[in-house]
This record gives structure tokens, sequence and C-alpha cells, in this order.
């Protein structure tokens, strides 16, 4: 068996390159596992469900100039975009989820809230008819659908809904106790009564901290806006997608309509940001390994390039060429595991940085054992062909004279 | 000297082709990647008005109640209310100061050659285009009269003037804006910058708005904001009317003040004005509160540049730290191995610093190939980024001074790397190289 | 012009001490032609980078044409080596990236002369020594004697008044080694003073003055001459290709 000592000294003996593979290992488990938990944690956000059937679900928006009555006209719409061969639903809603524009709005507890044990939650809350609910494809776990006769159609302060469906995160929220079916919560100051709620909905913020809390109303009211959603069968998206402009042009001419685009689509839109971040992590992160695996075989090479003698010379005094083999694993296995240690130290460091700099959680420390284990294995496995390469140097070298 | 120098490194690359080469590609992918974030990093951070961004002042006025919370750092509301809003701009002072909003119309001309199509507007002051520096290419921004008068006329950006008219002077001719008569007045010059930094609610990296309108439309044709509106409090709100008078923030207001004095002075004013405002009983507070913050001061504290492109510049510097590692370690083995040769040159009357310049010239020269290799590489990356994320677009490139700095950076960082290896080698004794023959 | 007083060299490592020279004294002067001898490890090597500045010593007083070299900072000594001194090695120790030409022109670089001095004096140097219409050939593309006629060329280029050669003649066959030898003999006559090392005793004969070495310190000519045949042996020093540092 191989002794640690000899091959400590040795390695004091030629500091620079022990050092320059010491610093090269820590630095790169320092970025591999800040990088690979700041990719799987945008991974998981990515690919959080939102509650819909986003591929088969198209959302498009109008503003018309033409001198129309509106609220007649989408009900023309409505019913021209459900008559479309493949569309499952329609409907015109107010805010649009996953799009990333909507609003939102504290929803208190107690009709004053500036009573002091009021409860304000905050939710995004958008607005449609009966049909909302079916074409969002969204799972109602309790309570009911809207009925037609709660609709309300113009608001003002005489003509208000009173009933609302909502996200089971808003509810239970609000209602710790998972009594809130049927709780009445206040909209400024009004009373609405919860009647439904839906297992999963996101509102139109991926990113916002309470993206589950969502609360729906029946009503139909224009701004200058219309926003309509579409459900259709899955394959049948893509043909739909293309005809609407034209159909919702000759329905009425005089207005623009903006591209449709799928929830999908949308939800890509927003979040591209965080799919560049993932891509380009994922780059440094192949190309660092590239780079550390070229940079240890080069390293290793160099070293065995300046013992040729010695390799020889122990070869002639009998060591085998698992010997020679061993003797660079163990070394690079020694530099390799005080570099991760060093570098476990910089990941923790690095991971408290962007716990407090950045809006990160807390890096997760098992990424760096993984990541420092990764790169213990292929940090040897760099070391093979070189060593391997030691092991063929024929003992002869030795006997050739200086 | 230098060049002789220049000579033997272009020898020595020669020499161990695979081995420079290895180290330039891996200075080169060091440097393309460090360069795609810093390009964007750069972008993002520009100064986008370098000659008067210390003078441009975003407003922000603490209209809410004590207690309530805001989500920037010093819980300071981004925008305005209208009626602020509108209040300073017509205000008698003598400082240029501009409210102004977003909105959007559906444009179209009448007739069948042009297909009606969204576009977004800014409402604002006549001297918003002298403010932040936009030329006119025909015509003028709207008069005080017609400013007063809420006359429904616009200036056009030159692409929109291109787009509608084919580029030639259109000043006194008609546009439809929902469907109502706009007469042109002014054609803006492209306005060509990267951050939207008069108003960053809605992405700070999207265009500047093509259509600009007087800002008392807003209430001659109750306009809605295409922007950002946040409340703090509920208010009941039935009609436009009740929306102008309301606490609803959502309106951005800037002031140009060129010295101290004006800033005292208006810092001042605001004070006295936000005072008089609480004793309306608008607001409960004990005392007032605003910010004037310039334009960089104002990007900040917008968070333009996002963490994600801080975080890459930083794990694409250690990237780099790597790649330099890797090229000092490859270094140390060719200048050792050139070690017999240096010890000649310095037994025939080379001093250490003529063997440090002659190597330090040779890893510069790594460094510069590196350096445009890398530049190469940086343009794929920002493609890349460019393709994935279409908003970036604008961003995602190389202005000249990055195209500068990557040489440059490859080079500094080569010196840094190579000067051990460089002074490792200057600094072995010649004369155990000379003998061992 | 050369003067030693007492030069000690001790080369120290962790456990071991060792005197390469001690209290070693010597006079050279203008227009010398000195050969020094001494078996292996003596110090004759030391002596010669002690003397051409390459190495540092230990103790004592160097005079180089009455400037103390212990005074001198690293620059300035090499800038003397420069001037002054020319170097003659048993390797020939050319650069094998520059051709003939080019080699000869390396301490004129660093003298910084112009251009069309430098090509002036290459070429009247490659000439001298014969190998003048071959100034573009590269080192390996020359026999050994020719090698050492291009080291020797790139010595007189900088026209030092020092020659220091280290076993000229080490690696060369006997006829190339006399071709040699009569080069520097020449040289000498021109006027350069010439301190070589040979353990070559035909060689050190041709040798106006002989001085020897042993244990790092300078013996007695006197009682070199009568102990010559016992110690000195005649061997053939092997030489060896496969590790040659300049070519690795």
């Amino acid at each position: 068996m191989l002794e640690i000592k000899p091959i400590f000294n040795a390695l004091r003996r030629s500091k620079v390159s022990t050092f320059l593979l010491l610093i090269e290992i820590a630095i790169t488990l320092a970025i591999v596992s800040v990088s690979a938990f700041v990719i799987v944690d945008r991974i998981n956000y990515l690919q959080q469900e939102t509650g819909y059937p986003e591929e088969s679900l198209l959302h498009f928006s109008v503003l018309t100039f033409g001198d129309v009555d509106r609220m007649q006209q989408i009900e023309l719409d409505e019913e021209m975009l459900r008559n479309i061969p493949g569309v499952e639903n329609a409907v015109f809603m107010q805010d649009v989820p996953l799009s990333g524009s909507g609003s939102a709005s504290s929803f208190d507890s107690h009709p004053d809230p500036d009573m002091e044990n009021n409860k304000g939650i905050r939710a995004a809350y958008t607005a449609g008819d009966e049909n909302m609910i079916d074409t969002l494809g969204v799972n109602l776990i309790a309570g009911r659908d809207f009925r037609a006769d709660e609709v309300k159609f113009g608001l003002s302060s005489e003509n208000r809904p009173t009933v609302v469906v909502a996200s089971k995160a808003f509810v239970d929220e609000m209602f710790p106790e998972g009594d809130g079916l049927g709780k009445t919560v206040y909209f400024g100051r009004s009373p609405i009564k919860i009647i439904g709620i839906v297992e999963q909905m996101k509102g139109p913020w991926l990113q916002d901290s309470r993206s589950d809390n969502v609360v729906i109303f029946p009503y139909v009211e224009t701004r200058s806006f219309d926003h309509y959603v579409v459900r259709t069968k899955p394959e049948e998206r893509t043909a739909i997608k293309r005809q609407i402009e034209e159909l919702m042009l000759a329905n009425y001419d005089k207005r623009v309509i903006n591209p449709a685009r799928g929830f999908d689509e949308a939800k890509a839109e927003y979040n591209a940001g965080d799919i560049l971040m993932t891509r380009m992590l994922m780059v440094i992160i192949v190309v660092l390994v590239l780079i550390t695996i070229v940079g240890i075989f080069g390293l290793t090479l160099f070293n065995i390039n300046k013992r040729t003698k010695q390799i020889g010379t122990r070869r002639a005094l009998g060591a085998r060429k698992s010997d020679i083999i061993k003797y660079f694993l163990v070394e690079n296995a020694m530099v390799c595991i005080a570099g991760l240690g060093a570098g476990a130290l910089g990941a923790v460091y690095l991971g408290t940085l962007l716990l407090e700099e950045y809006s990160l959680p807390a890096l997760d420390n098992s990424f760096i054992l993984y990541t420092a284990l990764f790169v213990l294995a292929i940090s040897l496995l760099s070391v093979l062909i070189p060593a391997n390469r030691a092991a063929n140097i024929s003992p002869s070298i030795a006997t050739r004279s200086i | 000297m230098f060049f002789h120098y220049v000579d033997l490194a272009w020898r020595s690359f020669k020499r161990t082709p695979v081995v420079s080469v290895l180290m330039v590609l891996a200075i080169a992918i060091g440097i393309g990647i460090t360069m795609t974030s810093l390009s964007v990093y750069h972008m993002m951070s520009m100064d986008p008005i370098p000659h008067k961004s210390s003078k441009l002042y975003a407003v922000q006025l603490d209209t809410m109640d004590d207690g309530e919370e805001w989500w920037t750092e010093d819980n300071l509301p981004t925008q305005i209310t209208y009626k602020d809003a509108m209040f300073l701009n017509d205000v008698d002072l003598p400082y240029r100061k501009i409210a102004s909003t977003r909105t959007g119309f559906t444009v179209h001309m009448n007739s069948s050659e042009v297909k009606p199509f969204l576009e977004s507007a800014r409402v604002t002051g006549n001297e918003f285009f002298a403010m932040f520096d936009l030329e006119f290419l025909y015509g003028n921004a709207w008069s005080k009269e017609q400013y007063q008068s809420a006359a429904p006329v616009v200036v056009l950006s030159e692409s929109i003037n291109e787009k509608l008219f084919g580029g030639e002077d259109s000043v006194g001719k008609q546009v439809y804006l929902n469907d109502e008569v706009f007469q042109v007045v002014g054609v803006i010059k492209e306005w060509d910058i990267h951050t939207k930094y008069y108003d960053l609610n809605n992405g700070s990296f999207n265009s500047p708005e093509d259509l600009f309108i007087p800002l008392s439309l807003i209430k001659a044709k109750e306009l809605t904001t295409w922007g950002n509106t946040n409340g703090w409090k509920y208010q009941e709100i039935n009609s436009f009317q009740d929306r102008l008078n309301s606490e609803l923030l959502w309106v951005q207001f800037w002031v140009e003040l060129n010295n101290e004095q004006e800033k005292q002075a208006f810092s001042e004013y605001l004070t006295n004005y936000l005072a008089e405002q609480g004793t309306l009983g608008r607001f409960e507070r004990e005392k007032t509160e605003f910010s004037l913050r310039n334009v960089n001061e104002w990007m900040e504290y917008n968070n333009v540049v996002s963490e994600d492109n801080r975080l890459l510049v930083g794990l694409s510097f250690l990237f780099l730290t790597v790649c330099l590692v890797n090229i000092l370690a490859l270094l140390l083995a060719k200048f050792l191995r050139r070690a017999p040769e240096v010890g000649v040159r310095r037994a025939l009357g080379a001093s250490k610093s003529h063997v440090f310049a002659q190597h330090l010239v040779e890893v510069s020269m790594l460094g510069f190939f590196g350096g445009v290799v890398g530049i190469g590489i940086a343009q794929l990356g920002l493609w890349g980024v460019r393709s994935t994320y279409s908003y970036f677009s604008a961003l995602a490139t190389m202005d000249l001074s990055m195209l500068f700095a990557a040489p440059m950076i490859a080079i500094v960082s080569c010196l840094i790397a190579g000067a051990i290896p460089a002074w490792l080698v200057c600094k072995t004794q010649p004369a155990i190289y000379l003998k061992t023959q | 012009m050369l003067s030693m007083k007492n030069i000690s060299k001790v080369y120290q490592t962790e456990k071991v001490r060792t005197h390469a020279l001690r209290d070693f004294d010597l006079q050279v002067n203008e227009g010398e032609f000195i050969a020094v001898t001494g078996p292996s490890g003596s110090g004759k090597t030391t002596f010669l980078n002690i003397a051409g500045m390459l190495e540092p010593y230990t103790s004592g007083e160097y005079m180089l044409d009455d400037v103390n070299v212990g005074t001198l900072s690293d620059n300035q000594r090499a800038d003397l080596r420069n001037q002054k001194i020319g170097f003659i090695f048993q390797g020939f120790n050319l650069i094998p990236d520059l051709n003939l030409y080019e080699n000869v022109e390396v301490p004129l670089r660093y003298r910084g002369i112009k251009t069309a001095e430098r090509k002036r004096r290459i070429e009247e140097c490659l000439e001298k020594v014969g190998l003048g219409s071959r100034a573009k050939h590269l080192p390996q593309q020359l026999s050994g004697g020719q090698q050492q006629r291009v080291a020797i060329a790139r010595a007189l280029a900088g026209q030092p008044r020092f020659l220091l050669a280290d076993e000229p003649t080490g690696n060369l066959d006997s006829l190339m080694a006399r071709q040699v030898m009569e080069l520097l003999e020449e040289i000498n006559r021109d006027g350069a003073t010439i301190v070589m090392v040979t353990h070559d005793p035909e060689l050190a004969r041709r040798a106006p003055r002989n001085i020897q070495v042993v244990d790092g310190q300078l013996a007695d000519f006197t009682l070199y001459q009568s102990r010559e045949k016992e110690i000195i042996t005649p061997s053939i020093k092997p030489i060896d290709l496969s590790n040659n540092p300049v070519e690795a």
C-alpha cells in the first residue's frame, strides 16, 4: 500500500502546481454547486403546476375604436368564438392569469379594515361570466360554480357582485381552519360570500409571493382592453389561433385584435428571464467542468513529465503499473479533497452572500456534497489517462544516463 | 526591444502550437462567457443620458398615511397621484418639470391603406422633449395654448412617421387615435435609449413610446393609463373624475435642477407643499417625506440591473479565474521547460527585467489572441441570449467600449496569471541550466 | 583585470552544507589565456559561474576591472556581463528556435545596439568562425563543431575583453576540438583574456597558464605539474543526449 507521507512530501516540493490544482478544484466546486442550486430552484419554479390546461388555452385582447355597444358585442363575440369547431368554451374576462398583467387587492375579514383584529389578505382578482370556471379548465373542489343570474353586467354602486369563487390557497390563508366555504370576506367594505373553491389556479404574476391567491368575481365590465380566453381541443389550438383575428374582425372591424397567445406561451414569455438564466448557468457548468477536466489532465501530465525519470526508476525497482497509477490517483485525491474542503467553504460563503444580497433561498448544503463527489469523480477520471501513460513509462529510462 | 519580444513570442507560440491553442482557447472561453454577461450588464447599467443624468431628478412623494408600507427600500411609492402631478406640473417655478404617464391608442388613417394597429403613447408636458434631449426632425412640441385648450395634437416618433407617412414631413397632417382626429405638430428623431429610465414601471428595457400627446388630454379624453396604477387605501371610484381625485398613484414626475441651490429650493417647496396637503386631510403623517433621485440613482433604486445578471457577472468572473488557473499551469510548464534558454540569455547579458518583459509580452500576446477569439465566443453567447429572450435584444450586444474591453480584460488577466510563471522563470539561477548537458 | 580574494561558495540545502569553493584566490591579468583543470566536482564550473557573475558567491571579494561585483545589482551585473564577458559552453547552448544570425544577435540586442551595426558585427563574427554563408540555418542543421563555432561567434559579437569557456571542446571529436582551440588562440592573440575550464590535459598544456582546482581551492601549479599523472585519469565524458533540457 502506498504511503501518504512520501506523496505529501512530493507535493510540497511542487507547491505551485499543487496549489493551482487545489484552487481550480475549489472554485469549480463553488461555482458548480451554487449554479446547480440556482438551476434546480429555477426549474422547480418554471415547472410548477399552474392549475390550468395551458396547452388548451388561448388568450387575446381587443381594443375597440369604433362606436359600438361593447357589452353587446362581447356577447356576440363569445357566441362566435364558441361556435368555432374545436373550441370547447370561450369567455370574456377582466384580467388573464399568467399574462403578467392584472389586478390585486387586499381582501378583509372585517367590513372596516382599520379594526384591530382585521385580517387583510392580498389576492389577485379577475371577473367573468358563468362560463369562466369551465373555460379556464380549473378544478372546482368545493361549493359550486356561478349561476347566470349572479353575473352582473356593468358595475355600479347598486350593481355589485355578492359572491366569489376563490382559490384554495387564498381561502385557506383567510380561514386557516379550512372552513372558508360559505364565509364572507370584504372587498372595499362590501361583503362577498365564497361560494366555490378551486383546487389551484395561479394569478397573473408567477413571481408574486402570493401567486396562488386568486379570487374570481361574476361580472362583465368593459375597460380599455377586452380580454378573451378560449379553451380548445389541444390539437386544434394552433389552427384556431391563426383564425381568430380574421373571425373577430369579420364580427366587427373597427377594432384592433392583439395576436392570440397560448397560456404556455405567455408563461414562457413571462419567464423568459428565468429560462435564460437557467440556460446560461447550464452552459457555465458544462464548459467549466470540461475546462476543469482538461486542466487537471494537463497538470497531471506536467507532473508526470517532470517525473518521468523518477517513475522509470520506480518501475526499475519493481513497482507495478498499478502502483504507479495508484500513486497518481492518491496524489490527485489528496489535492482534490483539500481543494474540495476549501471549495465547500467558498460555496457556503457564496451561499450566505446570495441569501443576503439576493432574493435566493438558502443554499442547500447537500448540493455542495453531491457536487463535491461529482468533482472528485471527474478529477480522478481525468487523472486516469495521464497516470496510465506514466505507468507505461519504460523502466529502461532510469538506466539511461543523465 | 518590444517588437523583438513580440517576434520571440510568436516563435514560441508556433513551437508548441497545441499548448498555445489550448491556452488561447481557455482565455477565449473565459473571456467569451465573461463578456456575454458583462455586455448585458454594461448595457443595463449604462447611463442613458450622461451629460444630464445628474440634473434630472425623479420625484417621489409620500402621500400615504403613516404606517403604510411600499415595496421600495425607503417605503416611498415610485409614482405620484394625478392631482399632485398636475399641480406640480402647472405651478410656476423656475425649473423644467414634467408629469407624464403611459397610455395607448388604436391608430388608423381612416383609409384601407394602413391597417389599424395598437400603439402606446406618452401623455406629458411640452417640455418633455427638451428635458430628455429629444430632437425634432419636423415641427415642434405643442404650444402652451394647445396644452391649455387640450387640443388633439400629437408628436410622432421617426419610426411611426415612416409607417404612417412614409417618412415625409407630416406636420399639419391628421392621424386617428381611437377614432378621433389628431393633428401632427412634430416628429422627433429616433429616441435611442436601451433603458426606459423615465418610466421604469412596465419593463425597464421596453422601447420608448412612439406617440406623445399633451397632458391636458387625460382629463379631456378620459384617458386610462397603460402603465401601473397603485393604491394604498380603499376609495370609492365610480367615475373618471373620482379616479382623478383619488389617491391612486399612476403618474411619473421629473424635474430638472441645474445646481444645489435649485435642488435646495425645490426641496423646500416640496416640503411646504406636502405639509399643506397634510393639513387638507389627504393623509395622516407625522412628517413630510419625499425624495429626489437623479437618473443613475433612480435606476439603481429601481434595480434596473437584475439580480440574475449581477449573479451571472460574478459567476463568470469566477469562471474566468478557473480559466486563468489553467493558463497559469500551462504557462508554468511551458516557461520552466524553457529555463535553459533563459539561462543562456542571462549568460549573454539579459537582465532579469529583460527576461521578465520577454515573457510578459508573450502572455500578453496570448491574452490578445484569447480576447479576440473571446469576442467571437461572446457574440455567439449574446446571440444565444437574444434568441432566448427577445426582450434583451437591444441589450445583448457589445458596444465599442465592450469590444475594446474584451482584449484588455483578456490581456490584464493573462498578465496577472502569467506574472507568476514569468517571475519564477526569471528568478531561476541561470548557472544550473548551462552545465547540465 | 580579474581578482578574487577569499571567495567561498556554500550550497545550503535543508540538511547539508556543501562547500563548492573555499577561500579561492586568483588574479587574472589582461591578455592572459588560462586553462583551469581539476577533477569532477572540484568546483571548476562554480568558479567559472562566479567569474561570469551567473551565480552569487557566499563570501569574499571579487573585483572585475576595479568594480566590486558584490556591490552590484542584478541588472548592473547583467549589463557588465553583456559588455565585458563572453561565454562558451560545453553544450554550445545555442537557442534552438533562432537561426545562426539571430543567435549571434542575442547579446547585441541586450546591449541595445542599432540594427545596422548589429548586422555588420554579426556578419563579421560569423565570417571569422567560417560560417558566414550559413547565417539563416538553424542550430540543429549544423555539426557539433560548427555549433560551437557559432557559440564562439556569439561570444565574440559583443567584443568582450574576457572570454569564459566551460569545456568548449568536451562534446567534440579531436579534430574539431583542435580547430576550436586554434580559434580561441587566435582570439587571445587579438587581445581577449580567456579563462577555459577543461579536463583535457593536452588542451590545457597549450594554454600559457594552467591552474588547478581541487576541493574548491586553487592548487599549487607546481604541485599540479608534478602530480599530473596521478590526478588526471584520461576518461571519456559521457554525452547524454536524452536529457538535454534545451531540446526537451
